[in-house]
């Protein structure tokens, strides 16, 4: 039996930006009931918790925009922009939610198996190195992952929330060691993520960016990532396999409009599994995901299809536009990559 | 054929916004330029959960009339994304885009702190001029 690690729950009751915003400490209670209704009980671990320190923030976040977040926490919080706050435990949250991915890995790695799930708030994937924004404070699946190639480790990022992780692509994107591949609407917000943004000239075509419209299913989610991202994946070869695992792609969230059902993320999460190349070097990090009935059979359907575990999820959605975007868009990221090297020289 | 050139202002509807607007009118009047006032979306406004009430476009556009602007020579322009980066996109081909404007401070930012700065921000990353208003400095 595949042993599930919960990193988590952290930020439930800290960072609170009150009962109208989005981003509450509900969306962790529906996590977790997500989890518990996996039936697991006795092969759930939960791995003890550590603030990530200041080096280990630091291999994504400039010191300057570190120690502004926490003087500015300190000072009492407040709005950063319109959508994004601080409070003066904010702080303190960051830090544990970036460490609970930390300790997620750590305890994969001293198992040799097992599958993590870190369900902590506030999310992270559009914190970039020296900017809060889009309600992220630090970028916790960044964090993981730079502990990773500090060791000399290669990681795939795998970001399927229905919003563009720009703050990972901006971290990692000259980074031959993190490949970073992001299925999001489009448009939408932060506007990131069209087909052309490919990486930096140490890492042409590391960044692969696979945008839908509006109203797109589940079958164009997985042909994303299983057919137009598999060769690419496979290339790279991964150590690690993270994924920034939003579920306001599904169909009743409030903040986006792709059309996927619970049965759908355990469809994707069956295909990210593929790319890990052992047992324990698989982990899912909370980003988005705004409506708690739908994060709770989810989660339930994503850890399901993973561990065999749980209720049978509703059935996966297909039909809806994007395929032939898709295709265009190959074209597009090609021609980009060639760029890139052109630019670089030979 | 000439180039239609484009003075680009953001626009979030607070007085500070109001301010680049008139300037960056009075600006594009000088400069024999188009003036784009864009207002970036974010989430909660995406989602209609902004509690800073709707963005009006047409009293951005009658700020830069006001400003001796021809009103045909205004663009209202509303997309997805935070300030800083739909304003730089603005400055990229193949838009010809010669300056950039922002107020000094936004409707979401709080006093004190350099986090959430999109002036900040913007004069860091932009490849082309980029001016920064102060409140109720609408002169040019």
């Amino acid at each position: 039996m595949t042993t599930l690690v919960v990193a988590g729950p952290t930020g439930i009751t800290e960072h609170d930006g009150g009962t109208y915003h989005p981003e509450q400490p509900s969306r962790l209670f529906a996590a977790m009931d997500g989890v518990r209704a996996l039936g697991l009980e006795d092969e759930v671990v939960y791995p003890p918790i550590a603030e990530a320190s200041l080096a280990e923030l630091g291999r994504v976040h400039a010191p300057a925009y570190l120690a502004e977040l926490e003087a500015f926490c300190a000072r009492g919080g407040g709005d950063i922009d319109p959508d994004t706050y601080a409070r003066p435990d904010s702080w303190t949250a960051g830090r544990r939610a970036a460490g609970a991915g930390l300790a997620a890995l750590a305890e994969l790695e001293r198992r040799g198996e097992g599958v993590a799930f870190v369900p902590v708030r506030p999310p992270g994937h559009h914190a970039t190195a020296d900017r809060a924004m889009g309600f992220c404070l630090v970028n916790n699946v960044g964090v993981a992952a730079a502990s990773r190639t500090a060791l000399g480790e290669r990681v795939l990022v795998v970001d399927w929330d229905v919003h563009h992780g720009n703050g990972t692509q901006a971290i990692f994107w000259d980074d031959p060691d993190v490949l970073y591949v992001s299925t999001h609407q489009h448009p939408l917000f932060p506007g990131t993520g069209r087909p052309s943004e490919v990486g930096g000239p140490a890492a042409p075509g590391l960044t692969v960016n696979l945008p839908l419209p509006p109203g797109a299913t589940g079958d164009v989610v997985r042909t994303a990532i299983d057919g137009m991202a598999r060769q690419t994946i496979e290339e790279f070869a991964p150590d690690w396999v993270l994924v920034s695992c939003g579920f306001d792609a599904h169909q009743a969230d409030p903040l986006g409009e792709l059309e996927l059902s619970s049965g759908d993320f355990a469809e994707l999460a069956r295909v990210v599994a593929e790319f890990a190349p052992r047992p324990g070097r698989l982990a899912l990090f909370l980003e988005g995901g705004y409506n708690p009935a739908s994060i709770a059979s989810s989660v339930e359907a994503t850890l399901g299809a993973l561990l065999g575990a749980g209720e049978r999820p509703p059935a996966p959605t297909s039909g809806g536009p994007g395929l032939s975007q898709l295709q265009a868009d190959r074209t597009e990221r090609l021609r980009a990559i060639d760029r890139v090297h052109m630019e670089v020289g030979p | 054929m000439t180039t239609e050139q484009f003075v680009v202002v953001g626009y979030d509807g607070s007085a500070d916004a109001q301010s680049a607007v008139t300037w960056a009118a009075k600006a594009a009047v000088a400069l024999g330029a188009r003036l784009r006032v864009v207002h970036a979306v974010g989430l909660l406004e995406h989602a209609g959960l902004s509690g800073h009430g709707r963005v009006d476009g047409d009293m951005a556009c009658q700020i830069a009339a006001d400003a001796g602007l021809d009103r045909g020579d205004v663009e209202w322009r509303v997309v997805d994304g935070d300030p800083c980066g739909a304003l730089l996109r603005m400055a990229e081909p193949p838009d010809s885009t010669i300056l950039l404007v922002v107020g000094s401070r936004g409707s979401g930012a709080h006093a004190g702190t350099l986090l959430g700065s999109t002036s900040l921000e913007l004069a860091e990353h932009s490849s082309i001029p980029v001016t920064i208003v102060p409140p109720s400095a609408g002169g040019v």
